[in-house]
């Protein structure tokens, strides 16, 4: 128990924000929206403090927080959202907020591929079929979750796992603490990149366009990965990719079926 | 830049586990598809801050390998998605429970919750194991 | 030829009808299955041919010298022979088939050993399958072969037709290949081995006709009260390891001073191993209290009531005492008891076949009840073992070889009877059947008047013998008035069975001529396979005790068997032959008396007087036991069926309940709801994440 009550700046937040998404899960009857609300921002502001310092880089870290706050919210929004057409767009929002993410993560080329294959084809296939088969809006399954305290508590013990790693092996942990015992030094995953072995055609080279910058996230650099590093993994996806799409033709019902 | 890494495991976990609690609990199956996805970016948003943090493309290039997959999962759930609506006329997957126990009681209430299996009359009745079937399952004109 | 037969003979003599036996399992169901009886017959030829072989060969340079010198004179020089035979060869011919199991005694002995250093060790045990025979073997060798071969050609006859012909030769064959290895059985263990097969030859035979609900309960009775005898059995036989240190015949019966040492250092353990050998005698040979199986046993075909009687199974009990008869010798009391039962057994059997209606029970009942006569002779030593041992054992034997064959005619022609009459054997729905049957008419009367004592018959001889003997033993000082009451029931049921013996005879012979319906129209009498048998038993039967008998020429042979304790020869007893000769022809004519003139089938008054019934029913010994010992076993048994019911079966349903209940907590997880599996899945994943971080970080 104390050590629970040690971790209690960082179990605090997330239990809050947690919380702020057990009461806007869909139920019978209204929804505390405010009282939510102010829980979940003061959660996200508790764990921005936390975890999210800002850097010297005034626009990426401006950045960073318009996206980061964009997905978590959206996500927020997704899965508390009755409605599953309203469901969909926000869902298209997180997209469109990870995509910013990839920019800042020097991923030009996914951000663009995401936003097309998500935002483009996966979200608005999804809102045809929402619209041909609900075309009443919100129905009465949409509008009352399934256990949303048993997923709730399971999602908090998952959260608080995944965030007391970071906490306990990020990189804040590196620098030995006062008071720490030295002799048992803890099993960092993040190590200094001058460790990493990585592969050779991962690593950028110099833009032939403009050589004082690298090609890393360009569609030279990740082409010269995936096709160099990575080429039978291409091939297996896309071997996959091929039995997907025989599967879903097969699965697919028949006209003599009837369509929706 | 560890700040900034760290910083941007932590939003792919909170996307995770956001997509997790929405698989649990949203009953429609689009909507539990696209909690799948949502972890999906998450797991996503960590892939590409590692290779950002160790400057390689790794990271980006499993990502494409994500959508790849991504992409794979949502044609299949949608055919499913497509032939399950066909049967129900609906999107609830809770009416799908018919590999349960069948006498537990019903865990949802409303619209009478997953269906009694209906069994065409011909069919043998697979009885759960060690219990006495409820009905004859040998057809009435053989000798025992 | 001559020197091969020395060497082979003794395993021919069982392997022969093993080998049919063996034929008709595998074989026989299928092919030729109405010549069953074709390879057992052969191979009781074989045996019997052995087995005479075996008789002239086991005894061969000293049988005619003590014949010509029956007296005094030549029983000395027979034990002066006899010692030097003992020193050179044992007695016996053995031949050693292979070691059955071997438990050492001792610490620090050799891994494999020879004979000799096995007996030396103390201790172990070490069992040989080993045929040995001896005199009293021989004998009862040919006894055996020759009634079973007579009885098997009759039944070659008799059991024509019926759908399971393979099967009851191949349990006749089986029957007579156990009781050819019983007799030739070198030690006490083996001896039991095949004492329990006999006992199940009887039980396949006597429940011949399973599907009959009368049959399978005989079966199963006499089954149940063979085993109470072998237990006793088998009791002794571990008594009399842990006394000698061994099982085998020739070391314990090899030096009788010896066994007079332990007899006078353990005087009651000695009494009770006689007494348990003789529990087992008592089971096997339908001693009173045991005897209840026997007339019940009626139930299986015909020659196997002649089989049984006659020849293999009963009179394995007189074997075992007579054989154990250097034991039984240091024990005069139980030597007295052994009389003591055979007197009560006689007398019972004998009150109970006056009355019978049925005429196999009649004989069944007088198999009983000479069987006690023989047990009588046994324990006529008691009063003197010493001098009375010798010639008790040889006339019990005697009486059991010229009973077997007999009792062999009687019941072959009592079976020719049913066979003629459809399968009735109610003395009340026939009679007079002498002109119709004239074949089994005469051998049937020739074993009647060799049964009833008849002078100068088989029966005569031998049961003279034993009043002698009990005559002598009545004169003893110590023990006279028992032995005078013992001879006084031996001369009573002798009338008796004059008398019973004759009833049934005239009740089925004379009189005027009935036939029951299910006989037809013309009764036809027995076919050649069932006269050829049936004329030569009756040739036995009357000639046999004349040819044995008064020459002394079984009494002689059989002195040869090592360890058969010796005694003075003695002349014959004038007075109890003069008696046992008025006795037999009272009886006779007494019955003549009584149903000479019967009216026939329809005259037999049914048995009103309560003296009647109590004789019909056995002295309502069945009842007594019903009530004395299976109804509280009865109650015993439903008590414990409640006490398995209430309580073992609850606990085992209890610890059945416990998977259930496991079950039915774990079984909500199982609801089919694909949502709720995932939630199972996350919950598993956090947990192992949190175990996976505790074992990381070293804390809770």
């Amino acid at each position: 128990m104390n050590s629970l009550l040690e971790q209690a700046p960082l179990l605090a937040p997330l239990a809050l924000g947690i919380l702020a998404v057990w009461m806007l899960l869909p139920r019978e009857g209204n929804r505390a929206w405010i009282i939510a609300g102010l829980c979940g921002v003061s959660a996200l502001l508790w764990l921005t403090k936390n975890f999210l310092p800002p850097t010297d880089n005034v626009v990426q870290t401006g950045m960073f927080y318009a996206f980061a706050a964009g997905a978590v919210l959206s996500g927020v929004m997704m899965i508390t959202e009755s409605n599953p057409v309203y469901a969909a767009l926000w869902f298209a929002m997180v997209t469109l907020s990870v995509c910013g993410l990839f920019l800042i993560n020097a991923a030009p080329f996914l951000a663009a591929t995401t936003v097309i294959v998500y935002a483009g084809a996966i979200v608005v296939t999804f809102l045809f079929v929402i619209m041909l088969a609900q075309q009443g809006g919100a129905t009465g399954y949409d509008r009352k979750a399934f256990q949303p305290t048993l997923a709730s508590i399971a999602g908090f013990m998952l959260l608080a796992c995944l965030m007391f790693t970071l906490q306990e092996f990020g990189g804040k942990a590196i620098a030995v603490e006062e008071g720490e015992d030295p002799r048992m030094p803890r099993p960092q995953f993040i190590l200094p990149p001058a460790t990493v072995m990585a592969n050779p055609l991962s690593q950028p080279m110099p833009r032939k366009d403009k050589p004082d910058q690298n090609d890393l996230g360009t569609l030279q650099g990740v082409g010269r990965s995936l096709f160099g590093d990575y080429l039978f993994a291409v091939e297996l996806a896309g071997t996959v990719l091929l039995i997907a799409t025989i599967g879903t033709i097969a699965l697919a019902p028949r006209r003599s079926q009837g369509t929706l | 830049m560890t700040a900034q890494l760290e910083s941007q495991l932590v939003v792919g976990a909170i996307l995770f586990v956001l997509g997790a609690i929405g698989f649990l609990t949203r009953r429609n199956l689009i909507l539990m598809m696209l909690s799948a996805e949502m972890m999906l970016h998450g797991v996503a948003v960590n892939l590409t801050a590692f290779g950002r943090y160790h400057g390689n493309a790794s990271g980006q290039v499993f990502t494409i390998f994500v959508l790849t997959i991504a992409a794979c999962e949502a044609g299949l759930a949608l055919a499913l998605i497509l032939g399950l609506y066909q049967r129900r006329k609906s999107l609830d997957v809770q009416l799908w429970g018919n590999l349960g126990e069948p006498d537990l009681p019903q865990m949802s209430t409303e619209e009478g919750g997953r269906f009694a299996p209906q069994h065409p009359a011909d069919m043998p009745i697979l009885t759960p194991a060690g219990r006495m079937p409820n009905s004859p399952v040998v057809p009435s004109n053989t000798k025992i | 030829m001559v020197s091969w037969l020395n060497d082979n003979v003794l395993w021919l003599i069982p392997a022969a009808p093993l080998l049919a036996c063996l034929w008709i399992v595998v074989a026989g169901q299928f092919l030729r299955r109405e010549k069953a009886h074709q390879p057992v017959v052969l191979g009781l030829i074989i045996s019997w041919l052995c087995a005479l072989y075996l008789l002239f060969s086991v005894v061969p340079s000293t049988f005619e010298h003590t014949a010509e010198h029956a007296d005094e004179h030549a029983a000395e020089v027979k034990d002066v022979h006899h010692e030097e035979r003992h020193a050179a060869k044992g007695g016996a011919v053995t031949y050693y088939v292979y070691d059955w199991f071997s438990v050492r005694g001792g610490n620090e002995q050799p891994t494999t050993m020879t004979e000799d250093q096995a007996r030396a060790d103390a201790g172990g045990m070490h069992v040989r399958v080993e045929l040995r025979a001896d005199a009293m073997s021989a004998l009862m060798l040919v006894m055996v072969t020759t009634v079973s071969l007579l009885v098997a050609i009759f039944a070659s006859g008799y059991m024509h037709g019926d759908p399971g012909y393979p099967r009851f030769f191949g349990a006749l064959s089986l029957f007579v290949f156990s009781m050819c290895m019983l007799v030739l059985a070198s030690n006490f263990l083996l001896l039991f081995v095949f004492w329990e097969a006999v006992g199940l030859c009887s039980y396949l035979l006597i429940g011949f006709w399973f599907h009959k609900p009368s049959a399978a309960a005989a079966a199963k009775k006499a089954f149940v009260v063979n085993r109470i005898g072998d237990f006793g059995l088998i009791l002794g036989i571990f008594m009399i390891w842990t006394t000698f240190g061994t099982l085998e015949f020739s070391q314990i019966f090899a030096d009788p001073t010896l066994i007079a040492q332990v007899a006078i250092a353990q005087p009651e353990i000695f009494t009770t191993i006689c007494l348990l050998l003789f529990i087992g005698a008592v089971g096997k040979s339908a001693q009173f209290p045991l005897h209840v199986w026997l007339p019940d046993a009626m139930e299986g075909p015909t020659p196997v009531s002649a089989l049984i009687h006659a020849a293999t199974m009963v009179t394995a009990g007189v074997y075992l005492v007579a054989r154990c008869a250097p034991l039984f010798m240091h024990s005069p009391f139980a030597l007295q008891i052994v009389a003591g039962i055979g007197a009560a057994t006689a007398l019972i059997a004998a009150i109970t076949a006056l009355t019978q209606n049925d005429l196999k029970r009649v004989l069944a009942y007088s198999t009983v009840s000479q069987l006690g006569y023989m047990f009588m002779s046994l324990g006529a030593a008691g009063a003197d073992p010493e001098h009375l041992m010798q010639p008790a054992v040889t006339y019990a034997m005697f009486h059991m070889f010229t009973h077997a064959f007999f009792k062999a005619v009687l019941f072959l022609s009592a079976g020719s009877v049913m066979h003629a009459m459809g399968d009735v054997i109610d003395m009340r729905r026939f009679s007079g059947l002498r002109t119709a049957l004239p074949i089994t008419w005469i051998t049937f009367l020739a074993g009647a008047l060799a049964l009833a004592g008849f002078p100068l018959l088989s029966g005569f001889w031998s049961k003279d013998e034993i009043l002698a003997v009990l005559h002598m033993a009545a004169q003893s000082k110590e023990h006279g008035t028992y032995y005078t009451v013992i001879l006084g029931v031996a001369l009573l049921t002798a009338l008796m069975t004059a008398f019973y013996t004759f009833r049934a005879y005239l009740l089925t012979f004379h009189g005027p001529e009935v036939f029951p319906p299910e006989a037809g129209h013309h009764p036809h009498d027995a076919p050649p396979a069932m006269a050829i048998p049936l004329y030569i038993l009756a040739a036995a039967a009357l000639l046999i005790g004349l040819a044995t008998g008064p020459t002394h020429l079984y009494g002689h042979y059989l002195h040869h068997t090592p360890g058969m304790p010796s005694a003075p020869a003695h002349g014959p007893d004038w007075l109890m032959m003069m008696l046992s000769t008025i006795l037999a022809i009272g009886g006779i004519a007494g019955a003549h008396l009584v149903y000479g003139s019967h009216r026939g089938a329809a005259g037999v008054k049914d048995n009103a007087s309560p003296l009647q019934k109590f004789s019909f029913n056995g002295l309502y010994l069945d009842e007594l036991y019903i009530a004395l010992v299976v109804k509280p076993l009865r109650s015993l048994a439903e008590v414990c069926e409640m006490f398995d019911r209430m309580v073992i079966d609850q606990i085992v349903d209890g610890v059945a309940l416990i998977p259930g209940i496991v079950g039915s907590i774990l079984r909500p997880i199982q609801n089919g709801l694909v949502q709720h599996y995932a939630f199972v899945m996350l919950l598993g994943l956090a947990a192992g994440m949190v175990w996976m971080l505790q074992s990381l970080t070293g804390s809770p």
